[in-house]
């Protein structure tokens, strides 16, 4: 969170100053990026690019805190996300239709990698294979950085659900950790 | 498509313990897992490792997730200098460096796929657009033109990627019905005649984004229509563009969750700032 000076870098970056709308940028990019690569991993680059130019083209008429432009920036990259599946399903030359690439194993071992690497890739690799909604629900909670109510509203369900559905996802990660054999060795 | 369409409903019941067995401290402990809280180093026993994969994926930004730096502040000098924020009236700005070539050739491929519809619609002719985009609701057109162009608008998704944004401006006044036009009619009807069914995908074609524009967020988009149906039309809509709760309303429908109505399911923050040009009275009044 950049904090107490986000409305002053707002202001800078609505009235065109790059370097302030580098900081912004700086700030989220790396949580929009990661976000795509949980719900749409083989484009999660062109797809971060793509929600910055939305993002550059509304800058000027958002009005709102640092939470709401997370909130907006996220509700960009989540439209990018699901134009990108629908495109994907009438892509012929898909063999895999987009909605069940979650379902698709990872190539390697993500598992270890995240226990002995830290490896913020594998990790992503891992949240991605959850079931899509579970999946998403934990991406934008834990790397977008927002709120049940603001997911809710992001994703158009209830807060109930959504902290359900993060939950889910989570114990899910736990149990797949677990089953791996490798967390006694790591948390003991 | 809804959102269960677009993301698939939890086909998979959680492995092991339902929801109702796990113990409240087990939720906190999970919730502070969200909230990115928990340190590994202190988690619980059973949590290390997903405490550890936590902090994997929120880990410092690396160098690589940065590269595109130059990209996207070449993009913003671009949509800056083509689109001063403070200078150029709404309606008529239109972010030209960000409707690109791609984009360009998303719009003819409208034109050539839907003929006179998309040409109408492309917002060239916006006086021209409603007769056509009327006659076309009269049908199913308007769905057409509606899933048509949003998947012209969807086959470049760097020039157009402004769907649902302001750059959006770009994109809806090239692609996508000028809704606060004269075509606003057909494609009002066209929404009441969808809601409660296939909602959720229209609200994400382009068309009524363009729409949901128009009404100043989807939460509007009732009111709206009900205007443009009483003839009130784009008048009104504009008097109201500039009417103080949306001033005091900023485009993040995202933000206050008391302001949307449970009956939408609609991705009103989608359009955000973009399409809530009504949503900027002083930009555009001031």
């Amino acid at each position: 969170m950049i904090g107490p000076g986000f409305p002053e870098l707002l202001a800078a970056a609505q009235s065109e100053d790059e370097q302030a709308f580098a900081v912004l940028w700086r700030e989220l990019q790396p949580a929009v990026l990661r976000y795509f690569q949980v719900v749409a991993a083989q484009a999660a680059e062109d797809l971060a690019a793509d929600t910055w130019v939305s993002v550059i083209g509304g800058l000027g008429r958002f009005r709102g805190g640092e939470r709401a432009f997370r909130a907006w920036v996220f509700t960009v990259a989540r439209h990018r996300a699901i134009d990108w599946r629908r495109q994907a399903a009438r892509r012929p030359t898909d063999s895999v239709p987009a909605e069940r690439l979650s379902e698709r194993p990872a190539p390697d071992d993500p598992i270890a990698q995240v226990l002995e690497g830290q490896s913020t890739r594998a990790a992503l690799a891992l949240v991605a294979e959850l079931p899509p909604d579970q999946a998403e629900v934990v991406a934008l909670r834990v790397l977008g950085g927002l709120e049940v109510a603001e997911v809710a509203r992001i994703v158009s369900k209830r807060p109930g659900t959504v902290r359900v559905l993060a939950h889910r996802g989570l114990r899910r990660l736990a149990q797949r950790v677990e089953a791996a054999g490798l967390l006694g060795g790591v948390t003991r | 498509m809804t959102d269960d369409d677009a993301f698939g409903p939890d086909m998979h019941p959680p492995l092991g313990f339902p929801e109702a067995a796990l113990p409240a401290e087990d939720q906190d402990i999970l919730e502070q897992l969200l909230e990115g809280r928990l340190d590994p180093a202190s988690a619980p026993p059973g949590y290390g490792g997903l405490a550890r994969l936590v902090a994997a994926a929120t880990a410092p930004a690396t160098p690589e997730e940065l590269a595109d730096e130059h990209l996207v502040m070449a993009e913003f000098r671009a949509a800056m200098r083509s689109h001063p924020p403070t200078l150029v009236p709404r309606r008529t700005a239109v972010p030209r460096k960000v409707f690109t070539m791609k984009a360009a050739a998303a719009a003819l491929v409208a034109v050539l796929s839907l003929g006179g519809v998309a040409a109408a619609a492309t917002g060239l002719l916006p006086d021209q657009a409603s007769p056509v985009a009327e006659q076309a609701t009269g049908t199913t057109g308007a769905d057409a033109a509606a899933h048509g162009l949003g998947k012209a608008a969807t086959a470049d998704l760097g020039g157009s990627a402004n769907a649902g944004s302001a750059a959006g401006q770009g994109r809806a006044s090239a692609v996508g019905p000028d809704a606060s036009g004269t075509a606003q009619a057909g494609l009002c009807r066209a929404w009441q005649a969808g809601q409660g069914a296939d909602h959720g995908s229209r609200m994400d074609s382009v068309a009524f984004q363009a729409l949901v524009e128009a009404a100043g967020g989807a939460d509007n988009i009732a009111a709206y229509c009900e205007d443009v149906a009483a003839g009130s039309g784009a008048d009104a809509h504009r008097q109201s563009q500039a009417s103080p709760p949306s001033g005091s309303a900023p485009p993040t429908s995202v933000t206050p969750p008391s302001s949307g109505p449970p009956a939408d399911p609609g991705p009103p923050a989608s359009t955000g700032p973009g399409g809530h040009g009504p949503g900027t009275p002083p930009t555009t009044t001031g």
